[in-house]
C-alpha cells in the first residue's frame, strides 16, 4: 500500500516544483520601510485571487524567508489562489538577506519584530486585503502570537502555526545566570553585546542584553497563554518527529490539545516538515484555508 | 738591420714532442674552456627561463590573489552584518574584534579590515584595545588604489579599498579597506614552483594598480636541483674529461716516447758510434724495440754495417794488392821505378827533420845490350832476374833493391858507416860474381858495376844530389875493369870531365839549368815522292868563345848526368821556334830525346802546348834505338799515346848500334832514320849494299818511312832513292843551320 502513496507523492512533488518555477517566475520582492525605525525590510509577494484572504508566512529563528519550510508553505496557498506575503524580519539589518548567526551581533528585540510584522499587515492592507490569515513556522508562530497578544486587527482572520514551541526554559538550556547578568548589565547601562546561551546558540549567542532579555518572555506558559487566549481561530501543525520533543518532552502536544487552537499532528514529519512531510504541510494548510474560506 | 728568424725543418725530436705537447695541450684546453663556456651559458639560459617562469608564476599568483581579494571584499560588501556595521555602527568594535574574525568572511591572512562611511571616515575611531599603528588610514578622500605598506615588524601588506552599495538603490554607502599580508596570501592561494618564496621583498607604493604591484617587488626563481645537478654534473664530466686527456696524453707521450722517441735516439747514439768508429766492430744496442720495422731497422744497419766492413777490408787487401803490384817489377818481383821515387821521396822528407846518415847505391849490369842480343830477350830477362834476387838477398833485411831501369838497381841505405856501406856493396858483388851464370846458357863472365854516394862523405852537398854522383860513381866503375865498386867524390866529376875546359862546364851545366845560351840550329829533310820538308832541330850552345862543340856538350850533359834538364830546355826552345812562326808552312820539327826524358813520367804533358800546333806543322820526336829496346813496354804506351795525339815518333840512328831488326815490328815508330853509316855503306861492296836495300825495303814495306842521314852528294842520293828511302838528310840538302834555310828542289821522280 505505502508504494502506490510514495509514487503519487513523488509525482506530486515534480508538479509542485514545476509549478515553483513558474510561480517564482511572478515572485516580486518587496521593501517596506519600517516606521521609527529607519530600517528597510524585504518580503516576497506572491499575487493571489483578489476574492482569497492574503496570507503572511512568517520565517523561525534568524532565518529568513528564503527558507524552504516557509517557501513550500507559500507557494502552496499562492497556488491555491492565495495571495502570500513572507517578510524576512531585518534583525535590524537593513535589507536582510542572509540568516543570522549565532556570534552576530544581535541588537533587535522582541519588540522590534512585532513592530515589523505589524508593519508588513499594514502594507498588506494598504494593498489592499482586508482578509489576512498568519502563517508563522517555529519561532515565527511564537511571534505571531506576541504580535496577536499586542495587536487585534480586524482584519486578521486566521492564525496558523507551525512547529510552535517556546524560547525561555531551562529544558531549552536557559542559563538563569545569562538573564541575570544581562538584567544586571541594563540595570547597569552596560550595553554592549555579550555571549550567552540562546536555544541552540550554547554559550555564543552574541547579543546586547535588551536584545537577549526581550526573547525570554517567550516562555512555556506564555505561549499556552497566549494561545488560548485568541480571539481568532487558529490552528497549530506539529510533526510528529520533532526532535523538539526531546527537550520539552511530548506532554507539549498534550498540553497544545488544551488550548483552544487546533492542534493537527502530522505523522512522522520532522521540525520543518522536510522533504514529502510538505505535501502533508501543504494539504493541511490549503485544508484549512478551504474550510474557513 | 733586420734579422730573419727563419725554422729549421730539422730539429731534435724532444722539439716536435714539446711542440706537440704544447700544442695539443692548447688544443684541448681551448675544447674544455668551450664546453665549460657551452655549459654556463646553458646553465644561465636555464636560470634566466627559470627566472621568467618565476616571473610569470609570481605575476599570475599576484593577479589570482588581489582578484581573489576582490571577490573576498565583494563578498563582506554583500555581507548583512556590514550592512548592519555600516546602518548602526553602534557596536562596531564588537563586531569588529570579534564577530567579523570570527566569520568564515575573515582570513588568517587578513591583517586589518576596517569599514569608512560613504564620506571616507572611519566608522569608529581605532578601537581602544588596539595599540598598534594601523595600516589602514582613518580618513580616505577617494576610492584608493592598492598601496604597498609595512607593518611596525616590516611585513609587507598589500592595502586595497572596496565600496559598499547600498543594496536597493546602489547608492555608495561606503568602503572597506583591508590590509593583507600578501605573502601569507600569496602562499596560502598560489603554489609555486619556480619562485623562491624567501627572496620576495617588497618596496612601499602607493597608488597602484593592480598589475604594477609586481614592479614593486623583487624575487628570485628557486633555485632549480636540475640545473644545479646538471652543473654539478657538466663540472664533474669537464673534470673528468681533463683527468682523462691528460692521462690519455701522457699515455700517448709515453707510448710515443717509448715507440718512437727513445728508439731513434738510441740508434742515432748507435749511428754516431759507428761513424766514430768505422772500422771497429759495433754491436747493436742491447735495448729490444717495441715497433719490429724499428728493431728490423737496427739489426739491419748492424748487418750493413758489418757487410760494409767486410767490405772494407777486402777492398783493403785488394788495394794492398794493386799498391803491391802497382811498385813491384812483374819480372824481378823487387820494387820497381814508381817504388823507388815513393821511397826517395819520403827519405827526402824525413831528412829535414831527422838527418840521418843515407847512402845511396847503383847496380848495372855491364854490356848487357850485347848480351839480351846474343842470347835472346829471354836469357836477357832471366839474367835481371837472377840479379835482383841475388843483390836482394846480399842486402839488409831494411834495404830493398829497386829496379828503376833495364838492367839498372837502385838500393837506399841509412844508418850505416861508410865502411858498412862499402861491405855491403862488395857483399852483393861477390855474390854476382859468384853466380853460375853458365846454368842459364851464358858462357862469357857477366860483371856488374856499382856505384856508390853517400851523405856522411859530402855533408855540404845536398841529398837529392845522391842519385847523380852515384851514377856518376857506377860510370867510373864501368869503365874500370878491376875497381868495379866506386864510390863517388868530387875528383870523379873533375875526371870525368877533363877534356872539357871549365868554362865549358859551367856554361853547359848552367844552360841545362836555365835555357839561357841555347842555340837550336836546323837542317832539313827532304822528302824525294813530293816536294816537302821538314827540319831536324839540333842542340848548340853558345860558349864564351863562340858555339861550344856538340861532342863537348853531350859530353858534359852525360858526364853530369843532365840529359832530362837539357832536353827540357830543347823542347822549350823548339816550343818557342814553332810559336813564333818562324818556320815555313807545312814543314815541320824533329826534335830529340834522350832515353832519360823518354821514362821521365810527365814526358807527355811536355808536349802538351804542342798540340795545338799540330795542324800546321808536322812535329817529329826521335828516339834512340837502344832507348827503346830497353824499355819496350813502357816506351810503347807512352809512344803510342803520343802518336794518338798526332806527333810523329822517329828511331834514330838505325844502324849504328844493333839493330836488331826483329823488334822493328813491334816498334811505336812511324820513321826509322838510318844513320849515315848506313847511308855511306850503300856504296860498299854489293854485299853490304844488298843487306842494306833490304833492310830498307823491308822498312818501307812494313809502312814506316825511311829517312837516310849523311846524304852528301847527288851520288849518294841517287842510292838512297835506289833504295826506296822516303826522305833523305844530308849536307847535300843543307848543313845546320841557325836559319831555316831552305832546300834545294829536287828532282821528283
Amino acid at each position: 500500500m505505502s508504494q502506490p502513496i510514495n509514487f503519487l507523492r513523488t509525482i506530486q512533488l515534480i508538479a509542485v516544483l514545476l509549478a515553483s518555477l513558474s510561480v517564482s517566475a511572478f515572485a516580486q520582492v518587496v521593501t517596506h520601510t519600517i516606521p521609527g525605525h529607519d530600517l528597510k525590510a524585504e518580503a516576497e509577494f506572491l499575487k493571489g485571487e483578489a476574492s482569497k484572504p492574503a496570507v503572511l508566512i512568517l520565517h523561525g529563528f534568524l532565518t529568513t524567508n528564503q527558507f524552504h519550510t516557509v517557501k513550500s508553505m507559500a507557494n502552496a496557498m499562492q497556488e491555491s489562489g492565495y495571495a502570500t506575503l513572507s517578510p524576512t524580519l531585518t534583525l535590524n539589518i537593513n535589507l536582510r538577506k542572509q540568516s543570522v548567526k549565532c556570534n552576530s551581533i544581535h541588537t533587535h528585540t522582541l519588540q522590534d519584530d512585532i513592530n515589523e510584522i505589524q508593519a508588513w499587515i499594514a502594507w498588506l492592507k494598504q494593498k489592499g486585503y482586508q482578509e489576512i490569515v498568519l502563517v508563522g513556522h517555529s519561532s515565527g508562530s511564537q511571534e505571531l502570537l506576541a504580535y496577536l497578544e499586542q495587536q487585534q486587527d480586524p482584519a486578521i482572520k486566521l492564525a496558523i502555526f507551525t512547529s510552535l514551541f517556546y524560547l525561555n526554559g531551562p529544558e531549552l538550556g536557559t542559563q538563569p545566570l545569562d538573564i541575570a547578568y544581562a538584567a544586571q548589565a541594563i540595570k547597569d547601562n552596560k550595553l554592549t553585546p555579550h555571549k550567552y546561551s540562546f536555544l541552540f546558540c550554547k554559550k555564543d549567542y552574541y547579543a546586547t542584553p535588551e536584545s537577549f532579555l526581550s526573547y525570554q518572555k517567550l516562555d512555556r506558559s506564555y505561549i499556552l497563554k497566549q494561545l488560548s487566549n485568541l480571539t481568532i481561530p487558529s490552528y497549530t501543525l506539529m510533526g510528529s518527529a520533532d526532535k523538539r520533543y526531546q527537550d520539552v518532552g511530548l506532554n507539549w502536544l498534550d498540553e497544545l490539545k488544551n488550548t483552544s487552537t487546533h492542534l493537527i499532528l502530522v505523522e512522522g514529519a520532522n521540525h520543518f516538515f522536510s522533504s514529502e512531510y510538505e505535501f502533508d504541510l501543504q494539504e493541511q494548510l490549503i485544508k484549512i484555508l478551504g474550510q474557513h474560506f | 738591420m733586420k734579422t730573419k728568424y727563419t725554422l729549421k725543418l730539422t730539429q731534435p725530436s724532444h722539439f716536435y714532442f714539446v711542440s706537440f705537447l704544447t700544442i695539443g695541450t692548447l688544443l684541448l684546453s681551448l675544447m674544455i674552456w668551450s664546453f665549460y663556456k657551452e655549459g654556463q651559458a646553458l646553465q644561465a639560459s636555464v636560470l634566466q627561463q627559470t627566472q621568467k617562469e618565476a616571473q610569470q608564476e609570481l605575476f599570475k599568483a599576484l593577479n589570482h590573489t588581489l582578484d581573489t581579494t576582490y571577490e573576498q571584499l565583494q563578498t563582506l560588501a554583500d555581507w548583512d552584518e556590514v550592512h548592519q556595521q555600516m546602518h548602526n555602527p553602534s557596536y562596531y568594535f564588537f563586531w569588529h574584534d570579534e564577530r567579523l574574525k570570527e566569520s568564515t568572511y575573515f582570513q588568517p591572512y587578513y591583517q586589518e579590515i576596517e569599514l569608512y562611511n560613504s564620506k571616507g571616515s572611519l566608522l569608529a575611531p581605532a578601537s581602544p584595545q588596539s595599540d598598534l599603528d594601523s595600516l589602514l588610514p582613518e580618513h580616505i578622500d577617494t576610492l584608493p588604489k592598492v598601496s604597498l605598506k609595512f607593518s611596525r615588524n616590516h611585513l609587507p601588506y598589500v592595502v586595497v579599498f572596496h565600496p559598499i552599495y547600498q543594496r536597493d538603490n546602489q547608492e555608495l554607502l561606503g568602503y572597506i579597506g583591508l590590509a593583507l599580508d600578501i605573502k601569507q596570501a600569496l602562499f596560502k592561494q598560489n603554489q609555486f614552483f619556480y619562485l623562491d618564496k624567501n627572496s620576495l621583498m617588497f618596496e612601499p607604493a602607493s597608488s597602484l594598480s593592480t598589475e604594477s604591484v609586481i614592479d614593486h617587488i623583487q624575487f628570485k626563481a628557486v633555485e632549480n636541483p636540475v640545473n644545479a645537478y646538471l652543473w654539478e654534473l657538466i663540472q664533474k664530466f669537464i673534470l673528468e674529461l681533463i683527468v682523462t686527456l691528460a692521462l690519455v696524453a701522457g699515455m700517448v707521450m709515453l707510448l710515443l716516447n717509448k715507440l718512437m722517441r727513445s728508439p731513434l735516439i738510441t740508434l742515432s747514439n748507435y749511428l754516431h758510434n759507428l761513424k766514430a768508429n768505422p772500422n771497429s766492430e759495433q754491436r747493436p744496442p742491447a735495448e729490444t724495440f717495441w715497433l719490429k720495422e724499428l728493431e728490423e731497422f737496427k739489426e739491419t744497419l748492424f748487418e750493413f754495417h758489418h757487410n760494409l766492413q767486410q767490405t772494407q777490408t777486402q777492398l783493403d787487401q785488394q788495394n794492398l794488392i794493386v799498391w803491391e803490384q802497382a811498385r813491384r817489377d812483374p819480372l824481378t818481383n823487387i820494387y820497381n821505378r814508381r817504388a823507388f821515387d815513393e821511397a826517395w821521396n819520403e827519405v827526402i822528407q824525413n831528412y829535414h827533420k831527422h838527418p840521418i846518415p843515407t847512402a845511396f847505391m847503383l847496380f848495372d849490369c855491364d854490356f848487357f845490350k850485347a848480351l839480351n842480343d846474343t842470347y835472346g830477350h829471354e836469357i836477357g830477362d832471366e839474367v835481371i832476374r837472377i840479379s835482383a834476387k841475388v843483390i836482394q838477398q846480399a842486402l839488409p833485411l831494411e834495404s830493398p833493391a829497386y829496379r828503376i831501369g833495364g838492367d839498372e838497381f837502385a838500393v837506399i841505405i841509412q844508418h850505416r858507416n861508410k865502411k858498412e856501406i862499402l861491405e855491403t856493396a862488395e857483399k852483393c858483388l861477390a855474390a854476382l860474381s859468384d853466380y853460375p851464370f853458365q846454368s842459364i846458357g851464358i858462357k862469357e863472365k857477366i860483371t856488374f858495376s856499382i856505384g856508390i854516394s853517400s851523405l856522411a862523405t859530402q855533408k855540404e852537398d845536398f841529398l837529392t844530389n845522391l842519385p847523380r854522383q852515384a851514377d856518376i860513381a857506377m860510370y867510373k866503375a864501368k869503365q874500370s875493369h878491376t875497381s868495379k865498386i866506386q864510390t863517388y867524390n868530387l875528383m870523379l866529376e873533375t875526371e870525368a870531365s877533363a877534356l872539357v875546359s871549365n868554362k865549358v862546364i859551367n856554361r853547359v851545366v848552367a844552360s841545362a839549368h836555365t835555357g839561357k845560351h841555347i842555340q837550336l840550329h836546323f837542317q832539313p829533310i827532304v822528302a824525294l815522292n813530293n816536294p816537302t820538308f821538314y827540319y831536324e832541330a839540333l842542340l848548340r850552345i853558345e860558349g864564351e868563345e863562340g858555339l861550344i862543340q856538340p861532342y863537348e856538350i853531350f859530353k858534359v850533359i852525360e858526364r853530369r848526368r843532365l840529359e832530362v834538364e837539357i832536353d827540357q830546355q830543347v823542347i822549350l826552345a823548339a816550343f818557342e821556334v814553332l810559336k813564333s812562326g818562324q818556320l815555313p808552312e807545312h814543314s815541320g820539327l824533329s826534335i830529340n830525346l834522350s832515353g832519360k826524358t823518354l821514362l821521365q813520367p810527365n814526358l807527355v804533358s811536355l808536349f802538351e802546348p804542342f798540340v795545338p800546333l799540330l795542324q800546321r806543322y808536322k812535329v817529329v820526336i826521335e828516339i834512340t834505338e837502344n832507348v827503346l829496346i830497353d824499355h819496350i813496354e813502357y816506351a810503347q804506351k807512352v809512344l803510342n799515346k803520343l802518336r794518338h795525339q798526332g806527333f810523329k815518333i822517329a828511331l834514330d840512328d838505325f844502324g849504328s848500334g844493333y839493330s836488331s831488326i826483329r823488334y822493328l815490328a813491334s816498334m811505336p815508330v812511324d820513321i826509322i832514320k838510318f844513320d849515315m853509316s848506313m847511308s855511306r855503306a850503300l856504296g860498299s861492296d854489293s854485299k853490304t849494299q844488298q843487306i842494306i836495300m833490304a833492310t830498307a825495303e823491308m822498312i818501307i814495306q812494313a809502312g814506316f818511312d825511311l829517312v837516310m842521314e849523311g846524304i852528301e852528294d847527288s851520288h849518294m842520293l841517287e842510292q838512297a832513292r835506289l833504295a826506296g828511302a822516303t826522305h833523305i838528310q844530308g849536307y847535300l840538302l843543307g848543313k845546320p843551320s841557325p836559319q831555316f834555310i831552305s832546300p834545294p828542289a829536287l828532282q821528283l821522280p
